[in-house]
């Protein structure tokens, strides 16, 4: 019975692909949707930075009047971070999680489907204030007062704050749904510690948002009843505490940092190992620093109110502090996956090194940051704009790029184009450190974050010159990015079902993957069954305690050839 | 190979020393402006230690990063697998440690730097100025001498503070947060309207040299928030003194207008607009305007020509209240009046020849 009605029912009816596509809860099919919805809004976005960049390039207003460009920044952020960054990674955790466990689906497919489809609306409430007189502007931290009635009176502020509810509620749904599959839905001999490390940042970053979203949702609604229906939340003049929304917003916000690196770092700890030849260098330790990092991102989200003098500054500043201990060890496991590896520089490899040196730079001006008499003078400068840019794009896009490259041939069964995947990191990466290295001097210099304009004698032009073409060069690599895609999806080369030799079970299917995923398994003995399998019994560098396994669980390996009963 | 050998070497070098020297060029232009303030020393100073171990970390790693590409770059068909490390608790509890300890002796300095920074001096509470923010500009009131300095979006204020003594700030925000910064001070602080939750904000700081420093808002507040400049003028105490006296005489209140008006009009500001849209005046004549601000916003009126010129910049009304203004005759023509805190409220002013 299993397997029969696990098999495709093709032949009993057609339907259009827009139908199926539509209305697919297929794992795999929704991944794909939450990737290339994701990547609409990322070019949308950047679109708003061009403008951002472009008119900051030289001093004086040139394409943007004052409302013009806080609307701009304001959608940049909001669209980066809630409907690119998020759920590109949350589409690759759907696509691969599965995969990765040995699993047929998520455990709720139709909920699946649910937080996919509420992206879209969301995002598309969010932009809609275009067409209703203007976007929000206040910026994606919608500080109150100025995001409270009367200071913001604009439909779009509404608007947004409806979308983003939606687009909460979506992670919160994907959240719950990715945190039921990975602890019911592992293949027989999956334990926790070896799932892959993907799997692992997944998790943590499941619990995070399932934790940090439904206060940002609940804030959300009260500055809505506030602008709406005369409430009193953040209204100092009755009563309510404008700092409170600062609060909310943090209490979510920095958890939300984690929640966009953290599988991140999980696709770079997948990517390294395969192009070293090596396992993950201290597997159980990057497991227990990403723990560490998870739970102290609840207890650090008042640094980003130092200079409101409203926060008891020692405690906020050594809980931040403390998070340089985990992600150093992170750091360190990373190194030591590279050292005395043979590594391949393919277009994967080249974004995940590039994810280790520009995450690097993000996490050293974060301990800065975190110093309040340091943060005194730079908070709210570009410094900030650029430690941020160092943690959401050197280190998450950049994550986003390899598992792009990574990937791509599992979802397709073809590979991306080698040459031209380097000529789009390497414009795509000089083009980066233009853009955003000169934004830490700007801001040492002092030069306030959200202006649209500066003082031509402010001694800033240069260096916003210089992060313009930098930028203009990032909107330059993805064009052959876009070529790549699409010319391998219509006639790149096949290459097979596991073209990187890598060490997961997603491997151990075809490419593209049947609906039910798997016809077979692998035995599961380690994090890295594929290796096991390709690599022999008993390889001498195999750990002993594997072997020990080995010999007591597959005394007979033709047992897997069906699914097992109890996952299906 | 025995030919490639030194050219791959000189490559490496190359590759790995050219960044090396670009970040040593970097890090000698990471600064921030010279510290002019007691407080901001510290600031520095603590920043030069984090600096440090930044371009510590930062070359350690990178290099690794880039040693590793190079040395452990696989060739091509060399299919043998390399020993399969799978960690060792030894160097994890090692490189745990380490990063432990730096971070807590970093604390400890950032501690150290933080009470120098919050320091106050018992018994001399200095130069006292209340600092009130409002969208776009700001107001600097000095009670004791009964001055108080306000400036528009278009004509920033002047605050004026006595070298080496001790001022201090106090921050009320009017309408939303805004941010007190002046870059060369090296800190900054929020003004926020936090209601009977707290006290205002105070800011403290000590100018140790005379000169003219530009501030600016650092918290966005809206529309104009690039246009909420100021500049703080640090001045030796007699100079001081003499800057606020003629302040104060200038401040007195001016001829009461009565009577004299060959034209009043009369304009009301309230949710954020203008009661009329247009008036008209006779050309090279002095008319009045008397001004209504009905809500507790800051409003005023201006007159510019076409070509945004100013012709009258009206004092602004941070609340509810009433001001009339005289205004000097104008050119004829079509001219605009506006808030210069709120660039949509605007109408015509029709200067007629007759």
């Amino acid at each position: 019975m299993a397997t029969t009605t696990l098999e495709p029912r093709a032949g009993t009816y057609r339907q259009s692909w827009v139908l199926d596509w539509l209305t697919t809860v297929d794992h795999k099919k929704i991944g794909i949707l939450y990737i290339l919805n994701s990547f609409l809004f990322f070019f949308a976005a950047g679109i708003l930075a061009l403008l951002i960049r472009a008119e900051l390039a030289v001093p004086g207003l040139q394409f943007t009047d004052y409302d013009t460009y806080n609307q701009a920044f304001t959608m940049h952020g909001t669209i980066m971070i809630f409907l690119f960054i998020v759920p590109v990674l949350a589409g690759f955790g759907n696509y691969i999680v599965p995969l990765q466990l040995g699993a047929p689906d998520m455990a709720f497919p139709r909920i699946n489907a649910l937080s996919f489809w509420l992206l879209p609306l969301g995002g598309g409430l969010i932009f809609s204030g275009y067409l209703f007189g203007g976007a929000a502007a206040e910026g994606w931290t919608m500080y109150t007062p100025l995001s409270n009635a009367p200071y913001a009176r604009n439909v779009g502020t509404d608007l947004w704050i409806i979308g983003l509810t939606l687009v909460g509620t979506a992670s919160i749904l994907g959240a719950v749904n990715f945190i039921a599959t990975i602890f019911k839905m592992r293949a027989p001999g999956m334990t926790l510690f070896r799932m892959p490390i993907f799997v692992w940042t997944i998790l943590v970053t499941a619990t995070l948002i399932l934790l940090a979203t439904p206060v940002l949702t609940a804030g959300l609604i009260a500055l809505f009843i506030d602008r709406n229906y005369g409430g009193s939340f953040f209204d100092p003049s009755v009563g309510g505490n404008p700092i409170l929304w600062q609060h909310i917003f943090w209490f979510f916000g920095h958890p939300e940092v984690y929640i966009v690196i953290l599988p991140a770092m999980g696709v770079v700890s997948e990517v390294l190992p395969v192009f070293s030849r090596k396992p993950l260098f201290g597997y159980k330790a990057f497991v227990f620093a990403t723990i560490a990092i998870g739970l102290l991102s609840f207890s650090v989200w008042a640094h980003h109110m130092f200079t409101t003098g409203a926060v008891f500054l020692p405690f906020f500043a050594f809980m931040t502090t403390l998070i340089a201990i985990p992600t150093g060890v992170k750091m360190f496991n990373w190194l030591g996956t590279l050292w005395r590896g043979k590594l391949m520089l393919t277009t994967p490899m080249l974004f995940a090194l590039g994810f280790l040196s520009m995450f690097l730079i993000g996490g050293i001006s974060g301990v800065m940051l975190g110093q309040p008499p340091f943060d005194f003078h730079v908070q709210d400068t570009y410094f900030v704009v650029a430690h941020l840019h160092y943690v959401f794009f050197g280190g998450s896009v950049f994550g986003v790029f390899a598992a792009t490259y990574y990937w791509f041939p599992k979802m397709t069964g073809r590979r991306l184009n080698e040459p031209l995947g380097k000529i789009h990191f390497w414009i795509h990466f000089i083009g980066f450190n233009l853009a955003f290295f000169p934004m830490h001097q700007l801001g040492l210099d002092g030069m306030p974050r959200r202006i649209a304009d500066y003082d031509p004698n402010a001694g800033w032009t240069l260096l916003n010159f210089v992060s313009t073409i930098g930028a203009f060069m990032i909107a330059v690599s993805i064009i052959p990015f876009l070529i790549n895609v699409v010319a391998t999806f219509i006639n790149g080369e096949r290459v097979g079902d596991d073209p990187w030799e890598a060490n997961t079970l997603e491997w151990a299917t075809s490419s593209p993957p049947p609906p039910h995923n798997f016809d077979r398994l692998p035995p599961i003995h380690s994090e890295r069954p594929l290796f096991f399998l390709t690599h022999g019994h008993g390889h001498p560098a195999e750990r002993p305690e594997d072997l020990v396994e080995e010999e007591l669980v597959d005394e007979k390996p033709g047992d897997i050839e069906e699914r097992p009963e109890d996952l299906v | 190979m025995q030919s490639t050998a030194p050219r791959s070497r000189l490559r490496t070098i190359l590759r790995v020393g050219a960044p090396l020297l670009l970040v040593a060029v970097l890090a000698g232009c990471l600064l921030p402006p010279e510290p002019r303030t007691e407080a901001g020393r510290s600031v520095f100073n603590l920043y030069l230690l984090l600096l440090g171990l930044a371009a510590v970390v930062f070359v350690g790693v990178e290099g690794f990063i880039l040693y590793a590409i190079f040395r452990y770059r696989r060739k091509p068909g060399d299919d043998v697998l390399p020993e399969q490390h799978h960690g060792n608790n030894l160097i994890e509890v090692i490189w745990t440690a380490i990063p432990s300890v730096i971070v807590l002796v970093l604390f400890v300095f950032s501690m150290l730097s933080l009470a120098e920074v919050e320091a106050r001096v018992e018994g001399d509470e200095g130069v006292s100025i209340q600092v009130e923010g409002f969208q776009w500009s700001w107001r600097f009131i000095y009670e004791d001498e009964g001055v108080a300095i306000t400036g528009t979006a278009a004509e920033p204020p002047e605050m004026v503070v006595p070298v080496g003594e001790p001022v201090v700030l106090t921050l009320t925000a009017l309408d939303v947060n805004h941010a007190f910064y002046v870059p060369d001070f090296l800190i900054k602080r929020d003004l926020i309207d936090f209601g009977e939750h707290r006290e205002d904000n105070e800011l403290r700081f000590t100018v140790t040299e005379a000169g003219t420093y530009a501030g600016q808002c650092a918290e966005f507040c809206g529309t104009a928030h690039a246009d909420m400049t100021f500049t703080v003028r640090a001045l030796e105490r007699a100079e001081y003194d003499a800057h606020l006296a003629a302040i104060a005489e200038g401040e007195e209140p001016p001829e009461p207008v009565t009577g004299e008006c060959a034209e009043t009009i009369e304009i009301s500001a309230d949710n954020l607009s203008f009661d009329i849209d247009e008036f008209e005046v006779p050309a090279e004549t002095e008319f009045c305007i008397e001004f209504e601000n009905r809500e507790n916003l800051p409003h005023n009126v201006s007159i510019y020509t076409a070509a945004g010129e100013d012709l009258f910049i009206g004092e602004f009304l941070n609340q509810a209240g009433n001001i009339t203004y005289l205004v000097p005759a104008l050119p004829a023509g079509e001219h605009t009046f506006v808030c210069d805190a709120h660039p949509n409220m605007v109408g015509d002013v029709i200067v007629t020849s007759d």
